[in-house]
């Protein structure tokens, strides 16, 4: 981010930027910069706050008035917290995997996915209806049962279609998992039963407690061993963030 | 919380071993009161069009969004799955804050807001952006535009 403010700067552009990262920041010294103590991928702090992101917005813009930089200041607050995430957690939903049955029967993988197939089915509907209530959802390209048929396909080695925007698996596999997630986390949106789960109980709910967690790294083992370096690169860095990686 | 040395293991190492450019010079561009700028969006959360192309790798491209864009309209591709997208999910605004310029300008704060905002996905070589960027510096004057918010994720 700072790169790129110091190359519009030299070009004639003013700049000022948020940074999420204050040591990457010390380091590039861009022209202005505002640090902010906010979870990455929440630079303007907390969702559905305008009073509080237009606080850090005006802290930004009010770099540009600086006489003399670099400048590197730090916002003074925290976002604000959601209450009680760890409960929030225990509520959500998930169906259970189970891959115990009897010799002869499906293998491991097409339980695995008969499990992920339920699941999503359960959610189907709070899904259609988070989109309804919104009028749009932050799918991009996979709507549940794409990603399924993605993920189906790929670990019973069958083609997955591709088109001119997604013109390779390792595509379609790294934005299909993208999309899961978001459809995951709009279902729980308008659940009656669940309080809305920050980002961290969240992410501990898809990655450890839900059939579509478990296909995710399935499909993030075939990738691995795959002989495409897109492939392995999605395998190793892409489908599973850090965190969960071991879990 | 974006605070390095409390983050876990391995993000924590992941973050602090990530190579940061250096430069020689320290541009530094004035311009006029904060009421009469006009302010574009420079995103790097890999942010586009819905019918816009995914962005794929480290190439430094970058997709122009223009101000009529509205929330449905815009979907994410970053590549990176170690940072929050719920909040993304539930309000625009946290990683592209495009309502609040809005509001801003409506109250004479700033003075305007640019008719394109852009973004690059951030987990690209800044390097291989850097070509990219000369190019958006002469749409940015262009669009008129003499403030710049960049705004990472």
């Amino acid at each position: 981010m700072g790169a790129l403010g110091h190359y519009l700067e030299t070009q004639g552009i003013p700049t000022t930027q948020i940074s999420l990262i204050r040591e990457h920041t010390q380091t590039i010294q861009p022209p202005r910069a505002l640090w902010v103590p906010f979870a990455l991928g929440r630079p303007l702090g907390r969702p559905g706050d305008p009073a509080f992101q237009t606080r850090v917005i005006l802290a930004a813009l009010a770099l540009l008035e600086a006489e003399t930089g670099p400048v590197l200041t730090d916002f003074p607050d925290d976002a604000p917290e959601a209450s009680e995430p760890a409960e929030a957690e225990m509520d959500l939903p998930a169906c259970p995997v189970s891959l115990a049955r009897p010799e002869g029967q499906k293998t491991e993988t097409e339980q695995l996915l008969e499990t992920f197939r339920q699941e999503l089915a359960d959610s189907r509907s709070w899904y259609d209806m988070a989109t309804a209530r919104r009028g749009f959802s932050s799918v991009a390209y996979f709507a549940p049962q794409a990603a399924f048929q993605v993920f189906n396909d790929f670990l019973l080695d069958k083609p997955i279609p591709l088109d001119g925007n997604i013109a390779s698996t390792a595509l379609a596999l790294r934005l299909a998992a993208q999309d899961l997630k978001a459809a995951y986390f709009e279902s729980v949106m308008v659940r009656p039963d669940v309080t809305l789960p920050d980002d961290t109980a969240f992410n501990r709910w898809f990655w450890q407690k839900t059939a579509a967690g478990e296909v995710l790294r399935a499909v993030r083992d075939k990738c691995r061993a795959a002989d495409d370096a897109a492939l392995k690169l999605n395998g190793d860095l892409l489908l599973v963030p850090m965190d969960q990686a071991f879990a | 919380m974006a605070r390095l040395h409390t983050m876990p293991e391995p993000m924590r190492s992941h973050l602090s071993d990530l190579p940061c450019p250096t430069f020689d010079t320290r541009p530094w561009v004035t311009g006029p009161p904060l009421s009469r700028r006009r302010v574009a969006i420079l995103s790097t959360a890999g942010l586009h069009r819905r019918e816009d192309r995914p962005f794929e790798g480290m190439t430094g491209d970058y997709r122009v969004i223009p101000d009529t864009c509205t929330a449905k309209d815009l979907v994410m591709t970053h590549i990176s799955t170690n940072f929050d997208r719920t909040g993304f999910v539930q309000d625009w605004n946290v990683v592209f804050p495009v309502d609040r310029l809005h509001e801003l300008a409506a109250d004479q704060i700033i003075g305007s807001v640019a008719e394109f905002h852009y973004s690059f996905m951030g987990a690209a070589d800044p390097g291989a952006m850097e070509q990219a960027a000369w190019r958006l510096a002469g749409l940015l004057k262009g669009d008129a535009v003499d403030a710049v918010l960049l705004v990472p994720v």
